[in-house]
Formats: C-alpha cells, sequence, structure tokens
C-alpha cells in the first residue's frame, strides 16, 4: 500500500499561524496535578506500575481483586487437565493468559522483526456483506484470527507484520520518519481468506482506571458529542451496539461494559467460554475445532467471571511523579492550545457504580470515549457496529509516561505503530488534522515541551 | 509568584508470577529524564526508542522540606543486615548439602528407610530456605543476577511453583508423561534448564518443588502426604536410572544456587552484592530491606500463597502440595520476616532495624511487634495438613477460621512495617493501601 502524504491547504496555516500567536501560556482549565484517577492513584514507578489495586479499595474487594490477579495470570490448559477448574484452552486461541497479551496489566506490542509471530497483538478480520451492507465475520474463520491452537487442532493462520518507514518534515525543515505495519497472513488452514478480507491489527491497551471509565455517566458522553456538534471543532460519536447499548471500551468502542468485555476477550483471545459466550469460538467450516474436548460448559464460572471483572475494575492509575515544572506546565498549555482536548478532554466525573470506591470521582482519563474520523493514514477500513472505517474511539492517556517501566517499550496506537509520542501524534488525521499541524509546525521547544507532558501522565 | 517543583520517586517492587525470561524494569528516572527524541531535536532524525536498558530503580527516598528529617546513622543496620542475610543463605546452603547427603544415600540403596530420611533431609533444610525469602522482591541476587543487569537470579529455579507434575514424571492417568519418560531428551543439567518453564509457567523443572515431588509423589491422600515408593528408584527398571539421574542432578542444582547466593552477601567480597549493598546510600539500603519484608508479607504470603488458595479451594494454589509441609512454608517465612526486623543470629545488638524504628517511632514499632506476634501465632494454629484441614474445609470449619485471620493479620503487618519504612525515610509500597495515598 502506498502512503499519501496529507498536506494541509493554505488557510489552515494561516489559521494555525493566528492561533498559535493567541495561545495563552496557561491553560484555561485548572492544571491536571498528581492525582489523575481521583482518590484513587497509587504511588508507583517501577515495573509494577500497572498493577496496583486503587487506594481506598475495601478489604473484601482486595480479596477479589488478587483472586482476579490470579485469574488473569492463569496459563489456561487444554482439556481435559488435573486442574479442572483452569481448563478448556482454545481449541483456537491467541495466547493461553490475559497476562501474556496485557504483561504487567499494561500494554501489548507489534514484533519489530516480519520473522517474528505477534505475542501480545492479534488481527480482527471480517468481509463485507452486500446485501446488508455491513461488515460481518468471516464464514470459515470469524472475526478474529487465532494464529495458536491446542495439540490435534490447526491453528488458523500464521500472521507476519512488515514494517515500511514514512518520511515526513516538521515546519522548521527537520526530518522525521514514522513507520507503517503490513500485515501478512499465511498458512490459512481452513479454505481461502478471500481477497476482500478486512483486516485490523490491534495491541493490547494497558487495563489501568477502567472501571472509572464505566463509571462514568452515559448521559455526560452524549453530552460531550452534542457540545462538540456545536463547538464545531470536532464530532465525536458514540458507536451504538446492538440492543442500542453504548459501546465503551476496545480501539472501536465496540464493548458495553468489562464483564462483556473480560467474556468476549476470554472466548475469542483465549477459547475460554463463559454464560455470556457459551459456544466455543469455532466457526463451522473448522470440524477438528467443533470436535475438541471441552473444560466444561461453562470453563470459566460466574463466580469467576466476576471476580475477573472486579480486577479489571479496580486497577490503579499510577499518580503523576512530577507536574509543576516550567516545561510541563507549557506542556500542559499546549495541548490544550493546539487543540488536542477537544477530544481528549481533561475531566470527567463518575456516577454511579456498584464499586463504591469508583463513585463520584473526578477524574482525568483525557479521552470523551467517542469515535472520532481519524483519516486516512490510521484508517484501517475495517467498520465495527457504527464506528466507521477511519474512526477510532478517543484513548484515555492516564499512564502513558508508564509504559516504558512496565513494558519496556514506547509504542503507541492501536496497532503499536507509533514509537512514542510523537509519532502518535503525527499520525493524527481527519478530526485531529488542525492539532497535529499545529504541532507538526510548531517550535522544536513547544513539541519537546508538549511531548514531556504526555510523558509525565 | 514562584512556584517550588514537587515530585516524589518511590520504589514498590513486589513481583506478580514474574515471566521467565521477562526484561526487567528500565531505570525510571532515565525515561522521565530523557533527553529530547532525536525525531524532536532541530535537524535530528529517525523516530524514538522508549527506555531500552538495564538498571532499575529510582528511588527509595522519601524527599522531606526539613533537611534534618532523616538526619540519623543507620549504618549499623546496614552492616547487620548483610552479615544476617550472609548467614541465613550459609545456614540454607549448609541444609541443601545435608539434603544432598541424603540424597546419596538412598540413590546408592533405594529402601523406605533411605527414602524417608531423604525425605526428613529435604523438610528440615527447607526451614533454612524459607527464610531467606525476606530477602526477596527488591532485585537482590536472589532476584537478579546483577544489580543493574536485566538478567533474572535463581529464584525461579529455586522454589516455582505452582509446578505442572506431569511435565517432570509420569502422573496418575498418565504414567508415561514427563522429561523422565521422554527418552528423546538426554537428562542433563542443560537440556533440564532448558525446558524450565518454557511454553508455561507451571513447567517448572528445577528447584524444592521439583525435588518434592520426585520424592514424595503426588498427594491424593486424605490424611496425609504423596507416597512415591522407594521402588521407582531401583536401578535398571524402566526409566528409574533417568529418574535416578534428574533427582541427582536437580539437588545439585539446588546446592550450587544456594552456594552461589551465599557468595554474593559474603560480608568479606570485594566485588560481590554485599559490597554494592553496603555502598549504597543507607536509605536506599533501608528501602530495599524494608520492600522484601513488607511484600513477602503483604503480598507473596498473604495473597499468592493463602487467599487465591482459600478462595479456589485447588490443590494447584497449595505452595508444598506434595509433602504437605505447606504450614512451615507460613511460620518460618514469617519468622524469616521477624529475624530481618528484630535481628537474627548474625545480627549484633542494637544493628536490628527494631531498635532504629523504636528510637524515631516508639508507636510504630510497637505495631510492627504486635502484628510480628500475631500472624507467628496465627500461623503456629494453621491445622495440619493444609489441603485437608484449610483448603477443602467448610467455610466455618476452624481451619478456614484461623486461616482468614492469618490474612488479616498478614495485611495489617505489611502496613505497619510500610509505616516503620516511613518513619525511617522510605516510601514502602505494598498493593494493599486502604487509604489514599
Amino acid at each position: 500500500m502506498s502512503f499519501r502524504c496529507w498536506e494541509p491547504v493554505g488557510p489552515a496555516v494561516i489559521l494555525m499561524g493566528a492561533l498559535l500567536a493567541a495561545l495563552p501560556l496557561q491553560a484555561q482549565d485548572a492544571p491536571l496535578g498528581p492525582d489523575l484517577a481521583g482518590t484513587t492513584g497509587r504511588k508507583i514507578v517501577t515495573q509494577m506500575a500497572f498493577t496496583l489495586p486503587l487506594a481506598g479499595l475495601d478489604a473484601e474487594r482486595q480479596r477479589e481483586f488478587f483472586f482476579g490477579n490470579r485469574l488473569f495470570n492463569t496459563n489456561w490448559v487444554a482439556a481435559p487437565s488435573s486442574t479442572e477448574k483452569f481448563d478448556g484452552l482454545g481449541p483456537t486461541f491467541n495466547r493461553v493468559s490475559c497476562d501474556a497479551c496485557h504483561l504487567r496489566d499494561g500494554r501489548g506490542q507489534v514484533p519489530d522483526s516480519a520473522g517474528e509471530p505477534l505475542q501480545s497483538a492479534l488481527v480482527r478480520i471480517s468481509v463485507w456483506d452486500v446485501a446488508t451492507k455491513t461488515a460481518i465475520p468471516h464464514p470459515a474463520y470469524g472475526d478474529q484470527l487465532n494464529d495458536r491452537a491446542i495439540s490435534g487442532v490447526k491453528a488458523e493462520a500464521r500472521v507476519r507484520v512488515s514494517w515500511a518507514e514514512v518520511p515526513g518534515k516538521f515546519g522548521d525543515g527537520s526530518a522525521y520518519s514514522l513507520r507503517k505495519p503490513t500485515i501478512q497472513i499465511d498458512q490459512p488452514a481452513y479454505g481461502p481468506l478471500g481477497k476482500d478480507l478486512l483486516t485490523s491489527l490491534r495491541v493490547a491497551p494497558a487495563v489501568i482506571g477502567l472501571g472509572l471509565l464505566e463509571a462514568v455517566p452515559e448521559a455526560d458522553i452524549l453530552a460531550l458529542a452534542e457540545k462538540q456538534a456545536k463547538d464545531g471543532i470536532v464530532s465525536g460519536r458514540p458507536n451504538r451496539l446492538d440492543g442500542g447499548k453504548l459501546g465503551r471500551f476496545g480501539w472501536k468502542a465496540n464493548q458495553p461494559d468489562l464483564r462483556t468485555q473480560n467474556a468476549g476477550a476470554a472466548n475469542g483471545d483465549i477459547g475460554i467460554t463463559t454464560s455470556l459466550f457459551p459456544k466455543q469460538n469455532c466457526p463451522p467450516a473448522q470440524k477438528a475445532c467443533l470436535a475438541a474436548p471441552n473444560g466444561g460448559e461453562p470453563e470459566m464460572s460466574d463466580a469467576y467471571l466476576d471476580k475477573l471483572t472486579t480486577y479489571t475494575q479496580t486497577l490503579a492509575v499510577p499518580r503523576r511523579r512530577e507536574w509543576e515544572t516550567p516545561e510541563l506546565t507549557r506542556g500542559e498549555a499546549l495541548f490544550t492550545g493546539f487543540g488536542c482536548a477537544a477530544c481528549h478532554v481533561s475531566t470527567l466525573k463518575t456516577g454511579d457504580h456498584k464499586i463504591p470506591e469508583l463513585r463520584n470521582q473526578t477524574i482525568h482519563p483525557l479521552t470523551d470515549l467517542l469515535l472520532h474520523d481519524m483519516g486516512p493514514g490510521l484508517a484501517d477500513g475495517r467498520p465495527d457496529h457504527e464506528a466507521g472505517p477511519s474512526e477510532w474511539r478517543t484513548p484515555p492517556l492516564w499512564g502513558l509516561g508508564m509504559i516504558p517501566q512496565a513494558n519496556q517499550h514506547e509504542h503507541l496506537l492501536h496497532d503499536g505503530r507509533a514509537r512514542g509520542p510523537a509519532e502518535a501524534i503525527l499520525w493524527h488525521g481527519g478530526e485531529a488534522e488542525t492539532a497535529k499541524e499545529a504541532f507538526r509546525t510548531a517550535p522544536a521547544a513547544d513539541r519537546a515541551a508538549l511531548v514531556a507532558f504526555l510523558r509525565s501522565l | 509568584m514562584q512556584k517550588t517543583t514537587k515530585f516524589w520517586v518511590g520504589v514498590g517492587a513486589f513481583l506478580v508470577a514474574s515471566t521467565a525470561g521477562e526484561t526487567l524494569v528500565t531505570d525510571p528516572m532515565a525515561v522521565l529524564s530523557n533527553p529530547i527524541p532525536a525525531a524532536l531535536a532541530a535537524g535530528g532524525e529517525g523516530g524514538e526508542t522508549g527506555g531500552e536498558g538495564g538498571g532499575r530503580p529510582a528511588s527509595y527516598k522519601l524527599n522531606s522540606t526539613d533537611a534534618n528529617a532523616f538526619a540519623f546513622d543507620a549504618s549499623a543496620q546496614v552492616t547487620g543486615y548483610v552479615a544476617h542475610v550472609f548467614e541465613s543463605y550459609t545456614a540454607a546452603h549448609r541444609g541443601a548439602k545435608r539434603l544432598q547427603a541424603a540424597i546419596d544415600r538412598f540413590l546408592k540403596s533405594p529402601n523406605a528407610t533411605t527414602l524417608a530420611d531423604a525425605r526428613n533431609a529435604w523438610t528440615s533444610a527447607r526451614v533454612f530456605y524459607l527464610k531467606t525469602e525476606a530477602f526477596r522482591f527488591y532485585d537482590g541476587p536472589i532476584d537478579l543476577k546483577t544489580p543493574t543487569g536485566s538478567e533474572e537470579g535463581p529464584e525461579g529455579h529455586i522454589n516455582a511453583w505452582p509446578l505442572n507434575e506431569a511435565f517432570i514424571d509420569g502422573v496418575k492417568g498418565n504414567p508415561k508423561s514427563g522429561l523422565i519418560n521422554d527418552r528423546k531428551v538426554p537428562v542433563t543439567r542443560a537440556a533440564i534448564l532448558e525446558r524450565d518453564q518454557v511454553s508455561d509457567e507451571a513447567d517448572v523443572t528445577t528447584g524444592w518443588h521439583a525435588i518434592e515431588f520426585l520424592l514424595w509423589g503426588q498427594d491424593f491422600s486424605a490424611t496425609g502426604p504423596g507416597n512415591r515408593p522407594a521402588s521407582d528408584y531401583t536401578p535398571g527398571q524402566g526409566n528409574n536410572d533417568r529418574r535416578r539421574a534428574y533427582l541427582k542432578i536437580v539437588t545439585d542444582m539446588l546446592v550450587d544456587d544456594l552456594g552461589a547466593l551465599a557468595k554474593a552477601w559474603d560480608p568479606a567480597g570485594k566485588d560481590n552484592y554485599a559490597a554494592y549493598f553496603k555502598a549504597l546510600d543507607q536509605r536506599e539500603a533501608l528501602g530495599r530491606i524494608f520492600a522484601g519484608v513488607a511484600s513477602l508479607s503483604g503480598y507473596e504470603l498473604m495473597s499468592e500463597r493463602l487467599a487465591v488458595a482459600l478462595d479456589s479451594g485447588d490443590q494447584e494454589d497449595e505452595h508444598s502440595c506434595f509433602s504437605d509441609t505447606t504450614w512451615q512454608d507460613f511460620l518460618f517465612d514469617i519468622r524469616g520476616i521477624r529475624e530481618v526486623y528484630s535481628g537474627g543470629a548474625a545480627t549484633p545488638a542494637g544493628a536490628s532495624l527494631q531498635a532504629l524504628v523504636a528510637q524515631r517511632a516508639p508507636e510504630v514499632n510497637n505495631a510492627v511487634l504486635a502484628a510480628l506476634a500475631a500472624v507467628e501465632a496465627d500461623a503456629e494454629a494453621l491445622p495440619r495438613p493444609f489441603d485437608q484441614e484449610v483448603l477443602r474445609a467448610s467455610k466455618d470449619s476452624e481451619g478456614r477460621k484461623t486461616a482468614e485471620k492469618l490474612v488479616k493479620d498478614l495485611t495489617t503487618l505489611a502496613s505497619a512495617l510500610a509505616d516503620a519504612g516511613a518513619a525511617v525515610g522510605v516510601l514502602v509500597v505494598v498493593p494493599t493501601a486502604h487509604k489514599a495515598e
């Protein structure tokens, strides 16, 4: 695929100049400060930065958290086995535990070299159905490629990713280089995949602060969409799922809540059935998959799914280490001034939630949880419910600066293509084109200040 | 208006099922103070990389606006700790050598008596090792090969669990499973190490629990431990010679690993961890000491080895399930914590952490001592065997109640140790924080 460079049109640049000239040195909002997650954040700066339970979690829920942690780290094994409660892997799967992709509750990545298999990423697939004009699961492979399988069953396909450098220039003439992934799928085991296959490479996101996002009232998210429509700068949309539910989680906001998200991931990524998804992930064409023994019906009990859900609801966001240096204050002002905060909104409030510690918190995840058109550069071309081929849910930015500690890399965006915050910004297009251009054309010191601010989160 | 810069750095090191072969954390400060990426520097080229490289951690030191807040001398505590750790690993090494001798005698003439002796040697040697677990969780030599490197230390080869026993030897329903019965695999140290925890963390091939399984076998008994027959080691039959060689190799490895740990902590060593540790800023050293005991109490024992097992009721979650010695795992881990805090046999008088904390914050010291007394009493009261009396017992049984009290008291102990750390100017992060930080 060739890369098309999106040159800004003249007037936009002129407008940008005016915008920057008028940029206040102080953000209009109060500075974020150290507590991005209300009173629930944790002081930690090590490899374990994403692994702690919320501060203030009561003893009973902490107990559920630790058992959930055990489940999250459990390596599921093929049935039958001597560990009845933890068998039922596959028959086809991506990895054998949650933790394998979300290592230390953190962020996955895509291998840098085309010779290596995916370890903490996967490829979603679908085909275009002309009759209904929607993307539907592939009849023989489903909606996700499982590149591993239990013994006696064939993995669906082999997936490799290669990278191409995409050069660009900052406004001051200095050069940068981005990289773009190309997915290679071979050894399909259950018939041809077809030429019109829609694919989307996805890395595992960090799993911190999700309960707080779950506790943001739906009305507040919809109000943000309305406000954006009125202001006319960006135009976030909610994703509506089956039954009209609001999509909140997942790169394209295709999951309504964490219990469904967890059960969906258990089924799609590890091959574990639950009461929510009781059927093995075996399309009709996959005979050996359908015939393989299961590890119970369901393989993970409701009690275990509940604890796993509590765990994903109560993983804490690390507190910021530094927040008041002149550079960080400046970076924060630029974040607003460039227009990043239009989608990465600075403040949300949580409402009711079954976990009391998550209620009525003032939080700064820096997301509006809405879908935005990010332009052709980031588009995967694969619709998901009401999310279009170039729409993505604004990802939260809290904890961004701790990814290097937790996971020893700083690969960002949905497919890990960006090698750090600057590259991630430079990939923004569509509704974020103006903000991206403001960054691209800013003086080097301003760009550095903005990146420093992002790394302080 | 002049604003001051506020920041803190702290380290809580506790491990969540660390994955074999995982690289360890990069130096957070190196990342936080990263120079401007080349791509952003004027005229620069190329992309950024996340902070690569070795080294750990930022700092255990709490900052204070009061210059005299932490003006105290803890050099006696630091050198006293080094002496204690050296003595403890030396004792663990000696215990493992006695186990090695007993296993040699058993292999020479495998019968019920020599097998019973080998099992007893395992149980008594383990006590000395358990007390050294208080030295984990801060990237000392047990967890990390070099203080600034990223290569893992021997902990995973010494004490990994839960263990998928079918990966080592035959099991009920699958008598031909495991490396011992796979004649394609040579029984050598290299081959055994090479296959340790590769595709699954439970595929453990070495260490205390591998030896335990080889001596006891699986535990199907309602009243006692596993009971593997001595005839499994009769030379010349079936795969017995492979089993004999396997047991010998993993026992020798354990002895070597513990010997190397003792050497790393030798106070007379010039270029070893003991020298590195003594050269640390005092509070960085204290931070490590507290991180070790607080993480063992408030995370590893409380959650990984106890609460999780109570909630799953699964023998898989029982620490020493073949020999039914799980209760002593709790008791001697706790004694190890006590020795770090109050001093062990090799700690000079007045050089314990207790002495320092008592001087600076007497109430905090009293709280630690009370918590230690409580957890020790709980552990001593745990009914045995753990699998029958606790794991499979009903919710309102004595065993369950005692174990639940131990969970609660271990959490209290970890909080008290974190408070004691704060009293001497170090941040101790344990997962359980009941209030906003």
